[in-house]
């Protein structure tokens, strides 16, 4: 005889539970008291009455009026143990009200407070620019960036709907209650978090996440993501491609144009300067096209306190300005060109530092490390001295082995981070390094030719002007390519999904 | 694109500002209504109140009517998102001719000529059988009722079906059979009130999610659910039973077997109202626990322990939807269930019930309003008396009744094949996705004198394949009721204006009738749907569905009753039927039906090892007409998927997202997306049937159900490849 094993969940204590159950009055779904000092909000989700509806997504949308593609809340499907002992489960999150959020750190307009009467963050659609930086700080997916309107949102937690006393729409959707809003004590709560874990929910720790999660009992230990098979290449970022490169590309070479000047080489590099100091002009001007609302790109100054993009600007805007007076300086051959070269050269690798530092982030494990930095600095010493060279043609050999040395060792961070990307156990790295070995393949094996050739073999064989020019070409175009790897093949943290989401597959 | 908006001044705030209103508190100023109005919603047969929210004449917004008794203040996410579907790119807008190859717009009144020219002449030429109709129940009752009397009366052909027979046919079927009358004998509420509740076949979490609060709210209850699939209800179970594909029956046989030996039974009751229990008693003796646990896959000790469960119980429950009825057995499957609660008493008492989950918002509507398997009021065609009656009532000739239901759906399009049918009226379904078997509907189609589609919406798969386009109002454009699953009748309410030129069903019946001289004699008097609807209340009076005391005064003064609900009585409506213990049949008496277990017609093996098991998803409704106009159902659920258990993909060397071909004797299914998954048994499949880009119906069976006659849509041996390795 053949005997399929069952799956049986406690049958034998329905009885006795269902009694104990029966005194306990059914808990409200919003909170019944006002908060008092030191308390917030937060979610509470039941993730054993879910069933999987997703009522609560469709109701969101309704109550924020967001078009399809925009989900501020999502539903994930869990998946664990073998047939027919399958344990399946769904995880629907909105945004978690963290007690460090990092959405509202990274953001270098403010566009985000968090609440002080409720603890909910809260995010402004007119302070917003549109940076979108809060999209890769938060490990869950939660800001959401809207095309259309050229700003982001985020789940608010319905909390002007709380302030009259009524249900989020998510919580008022849910047939089965699995979705509540509690009172929470801040100061106990960081103290002890554990139940914001939950399989399918990047850890807590990267910002204290607020929502308190109720599991199954007797969970299986491999119960997880459905989703983990399907990797999307991330968005480019194009104006960020071309930005980051070519200011990167300025600063090297403004550094090899202090030495050069500092040693001896004052004049003739006139021309040099000027044409570096236009890329550095023009890639500043197209990164503003990043942003959804380009005209108040100004406004990424107000963050300095706490948000390295608002660093990036300012750094690289004191860049620009050192550089524009050491070039006009070396124009009109002026004196004290010293200090202002070493002020430029102080601010680019400050302003390459800024720019690294904001991809520097917990929630993008691949950006998350110092190949980040190495791979911002080698672009900057590879791309500087072959420009200089290309253009002042005759330059002491010191200013050729930079390059190589930039070069190469772009080649070993990119050698090195594969390594580190393809033999880690963290879901989100090895799914990086399987997008460079699969379907970016291609692209990443010459983006590496490209470095060797480029970078190393032609500086060092050749000195005529034509072949540095394409030499320098060639490493322009691989260093874009670099970056847009750098972009595409980032796999971020984020809450479980499920199986069939999202757009059509590409065929 | 606008300069504001491209350098970030404007940033569409009026578009995404809030208000807060009275009736919708703090929300989305654009999803905030003129006005709300109550309706019933119109996809499943739960039967949930809903209000339309309508804004310069559009509808905008919807939400759970509060007021209604089903669903509690809450809606399952395509009621939530309904409204989408009216003001929706592939509404059929105005009639659409076939000239030269091509549809071209024409106006109604060439439109209804050419119809009804065409079919009395196929009529005239190969006789009044030659013309059949399809219909369906997303229509409401006064329109099916409208309806059948056009075929029937006017066009004088009885070869008229719904939609329905590919849907709960087989509950039908095995009510009529075991307790003499269609008509499901519980009541939702039985779902919290009962302490034992067996669902078989029914995965309500995805396909009834707002049934779920009623389990959810019976804190007392032992549910026990029976699926091959690990689905989203059989988490819900204290106890699953993954079944073997189609075992139910034997299980419910074991079940019934074990219950007589442990005299867990309930005597008196089967002596004062049932026939047949000697019979039955012998007949099980071949359902042994040794022999069923062999053909179920459950453990002898598990059916005990479900049976004694079932045996025991205060209020014993048994749920079923299409795991059930879509089979060749699924009317004696109905029966074994039916033996259960008669066996055990537990019928006719509070949470005591077997229960069919309906399909289509209205099914029950026209399964009472009749037609096309048996007459209006549940009478029956080949009972003198029942026509004798009808007759009466419309003062026609008796003989113009036919003495014989005509061809079953499947059986038209057999007929269409062997040149027997001419011409077809298809009404609001979409048989190019849903009917097995997609060749041979292709088939009896294409020899087809003159086809019409009826239809909300334009193109689908039918209404591309049509001679004549009919555009219909919705669901939102027009009035009427629905009666649902728990037979209650729920008022159905016009919000807008239909599109473009579509016209209601009801109007475009009225017509054909008028065009033809039938109307004053069809529908006399008659000018909107309520006329419809108190004919149809007499017609009922003193049935078993008696609708009499339901009027649409009271339904807007009361909301939703339950029937019968005979005139004159308290508009309280009956929750369950049977509680005198009298049936209809002749002697009162319900029936034990001895319903004997075969394995399912085709079984896996050789080239095609895998058992194709077919079902749903929460976020789309059947052939996807409608859902696939719903971006925020797209979103959620895209494409259609295979499901298989990761210890067959390791065999066929597949992986999760690989891109997939199923293929059966009948056909192949191309570019499925792969999902490895433990919900699967190891050499089981299943995949949705929602999807026309991905038909599973190019695979499935026509093999049907002999009594019901619906199709085995859940079993048929098909073998996976990956995509474009062998075709």
């Amino acid at each position: 005889m053949t005997t399929l094993p069952l799956m049986e969940s406690a049958l034998l204590s329905t009885v006795a539970k269902s009694l104990v159950q029966i005194e306990i009055e059914p808990r409200p779904l919003i909170p019944a008291r006002p908060l008092e000092a030191g308390e917030q909000y937060r979610f509470h989700f039941d993730m054993t009455k879910c069933i999987g509806c997703k009522c609560c997504v469709v109701a969101c949308n309704e109550q924020n009026g967001n078009p399809a593609e925009l989900n501020w809340r999502r539903v994930g499907e869990l998946e664990g143990g073998h047939y027919p002992h399958t344990q399946r489960y769904h995880l629907s999150m909105g945004c978690n009200h963290c007690v460090e959020p990092s959405c509202l750190i990274g953001c270098p307009v403010e566009a985000y407070t968090k609440d002080a009467k409720t603890g909910v963050v809260l995010h402004s659609a007119d302070t917003c620019i549109g940076c979108q930086y809060c999209t890769w700080n938060c490990s869950y997916g939660v800001p959401q960036y809207n095309a259309e309107r050229g700003v982001v949102g985020k789940c608010d937690m319905c909390h002007n709907r709380l302030d009259d006393g009524m249900a989020p729409a998510c919580v008022s959707a849910c047939p089965e209650g699995a979705i509540a809003i509690e009172i929470v004590n801040v100061a106990e709560w960081r103290r002890d978090y554990l139940s914001a874990n939950a399989p399918g929910l990047p850890s807590a720790d990267d910002s204290i996440s607020t929502t308190r999660v109720t599991l199954p009992e007797n969970l299986v230990p491999d119960t997880g993501r459905v989703d983990l098979h399907r990797v999307e290449p991330e968005h480019p970022h194009w104006p960020l491609v071309f930005m980051l490169v070519l200011t990167q590309l300025s600063v090297g070479a403004f550094a090899v144009l202090w030495l050069l000047d500092m040693l001896g080489r004052g004049t003739g590099l006139t021309i040099a300067a000027l044409a570096s100091l236009g890329l550095a002009g023009i890639s500043l001007g197209a990164s503003t096209l990043h942003l959804g609302r380009p005209i108040y790109a100004w406004r990424a100054l107000k963050g300095l306190r706490r948000s390295w993009l608002s660093r990036e600007v300012l750094t690289l805007s004191l860049f620009a300005g050192a550089a524009s007076a050491f070039a006009g300086m070396l124009w009109f051959d002026m004196q004290g060109r010293g200090i202002v070269g070493m002020l430029t050269f102080i601010a680019g690798i400050a302003g390459v530092t800024c720019s690294a530092r904001i991809y520097v982030v917990p929630a993008r494990p691949a950006w998350f490390s110092t190949y980040t930095l190495a791979e911002f600095y080698s672009t900057a010493l590879m791309l500087g001295p072959l420009f200089v060279q290309m253009l002042e043609g005759n330059v002491p050999s010191w200013v050729r082995i930079a390059a190589i040395a930039g070069a190469s060792s772009q080649l070993i961070t990119q050698l090195l981070k594969f390594l580190w990307l393809s033999r880690s156990e963290v879901f989100e790295l090895r799914a990086s390094s399987l997008l460079l070995s699969g379907r970016l393949q291609n692209l990443f094996v010459t983006r590496l030719a490209v470095l060797g050739v480029a970078g190393v073999v032609l500086p060092l064989v050749a000195t005529r002007g034509g072949i540095i020019a394409a030499a320098f070409a060639a490493a322009l175009a691989g260093e874009w390519l670099g970056r847009y790897l750098f972009f595409v093949s980032v796999v971020p943290k984020n809450i479980a999904a499920a199986f069939t989401s999202g757009e059509r597959r590409a065929a | 694109m606008n300069w504001k908006r491209t350098v970030g001044l404007d940033n569409l705030s009026e578009e995404y500002a809030f208000e807060r209103s009275e009736s919708t508190g703090y929300t989305s100023a654009k999803k905030i209504p003129d006005h709300w109005v109550p309706t019933t919603c119109g996809y499943c047969s739960v039967g949930c109140g809903i209000e339309i929210g309508v804004k310069d004449g559009r509808a905008v917004a919807s939400r759970p009517f509060a007021m209604h008794p089903v669903n509690r203040g809450k809606l399952c996410p395509k009621g939530l998102s309904e409204h989408y579907t009216i003001d929706a790119e592939n509404r059929a807008k105005y009639p659409m001719l076939r000239k030269n190859g091509k549809l071209v717009r024409v106006g109604w009144d060439e439109a209804l000529t050419v119809m009804t020219e065409r079919f009395r002449a196929t009529q005239a030429k190969y006789g009044a059988e030659s013309l059949g109709v399809l219909s369906t129940g997303q229509l409401v009752t006064e329109e099916f009722y409208t309806l059948g009397k056009l075929v029937q009366l006017g066009f004088g052909t009885n070869n008229y079906d719904g939609n329905t027979t590919l849907c709960m046919a087989s509950a039908v079927s095995g009510y009529k059979v075991s307790f003499g009358s269609d008509g499901p004998p519980g009541a939702y509420e039985d779902l919290e009130r009962a302490d034992v509740i067996l669902l078989v076949g029914a995965n309500l979490a995805d396909n009834h999610p707002i049934l779920c609060q009623y389990l959810e709210a019976n804190r007392n209850k032992t549910l026990i659910v029976a699926d091959p699939r690990v689905s989203k209800t059989a988490m819900m179970a204290d106890m699953h039973l993954p079944v073997k594909p189609r075992s139910d029956l034997a299980l419910l046989n074991g079940i019934a077997y074990i219950l007589i030996r442990y005299n867990l039974i309930d005597r008196e009751y089967l002596e004062k109202h049932t026939a047949g229990f000697t019979e039955l008693e012998r007949f099980l003796e071949a359902y042994t626990p040794e022999r069923v646990a062999e053909i179920t896959g459950i453990s002898q000790e598990v059916i005990f322990k479900t049976a004694l469960l079932y045996g025991r119980a205060k209020a014993g429950f048994i749920g079923w939807t299409m795991g059930v009825n879509h089979s060749t057995l699924g009317t004696a499957t109905v029966n074994a269930i039916c033996n259960l609660a008669l066996l055990t008493g537990h019928i006719g008492r509070a949470g005591a019930s077997p229960f069919s989950i309906t399909g289509q918002c209205n099914a029950m509507g026209t399964r009472e309003a009749g037609f096309t398997s048996s007459l209006p009021g549940y009478r029956k065609f080949d009972n003198p008396t029942d026509r004798g009656e009808l007759a009466a009532i419309w003062g026609v000739d008796e003989s113009r009744l036919p003495a014989k239901r005509g061809l079953a759906y499947p059986d038209i399009v057999e007929a269409a094949v062997a040149k027997k049918i001419r011409a077809l009226w298809i009404i609001a379904t979409n048989p190019l996705v849903s009917y097995p078997n997609q060749d041979v509907l292709r088939h009896g189609l294409s020899n087809l004198e003159f086809l019409v589609v009826q239809d909300g919406y334009h193109p689908t798969p039918t209404t591309e394949l049509a001679d004549l386009v009919l555009p219909a109002a919705i669901w939102g454009e027009k009035e009427g009721t629905y009666t649902n699953s728990e037979r209650r009748v729920s008022k159905v309410n016009q919000a807008v204006q239909p599109m473009g030129e579509a016209r209601s069903d009801f109007d475009i019946f009225l017509a054909v009738a008028e065009k033809l001289g039938w109307r004053d004699e069809l529908y006399p008097g008659w000018t909107t749907v309520e006329d419809a609807f108190n004919e149809w209340r007499r017609v009922s009076k003193g049935r078993l569905c008696d609708y009499s005391g339901i009027s649409y005064a009271l339904l807007a003064e009361h909301g939703a009753v339950q029937w019968p609900l005979t005139e004159g009585a308290a508009p309280n409506g009956t929750s369950r039927l049977y509680t005198d213990g009298e049936f209809q049949t002749a002697d009162g008496r319900a029936k034990l039906i001895c319903a004997d277990w075969a394995p399912f017609p085709e079984q896996p093996g050789g080239k095609y090892p895998f058992v194709l098991n077919t079902g749903r998803t929460v976020e789309h409704w059947h052939t996807r007409t409608k859902t696939r106009e719903v971006p925020i159902l797209e979103r959620l659920s895209p494409r259609a998927w295979l499901e298989m258990n990761p210890r067959d993909a390791k065999v066929l060397g597949l992986r999760s997202h690989d891109s997939v071909d199923i293929v059966s004797r009948r056909g192949r299914v191309r570019a499925v997306e792969l999902r490895l998954t433990e919900i699967t048994a190891p050499g089981q499949v299943f995949m949705p049937f929602h999807f026309a880009e991905t038909n599973v119906n190019e695979v499935t069976q026509d093999a049907f159900d002999p009594i019901s006659r619906e199709p085995n849509y859940k079993q048929c041996a098909v073998r996976v490849e990956r995509s474009g390795a062998n075709s």
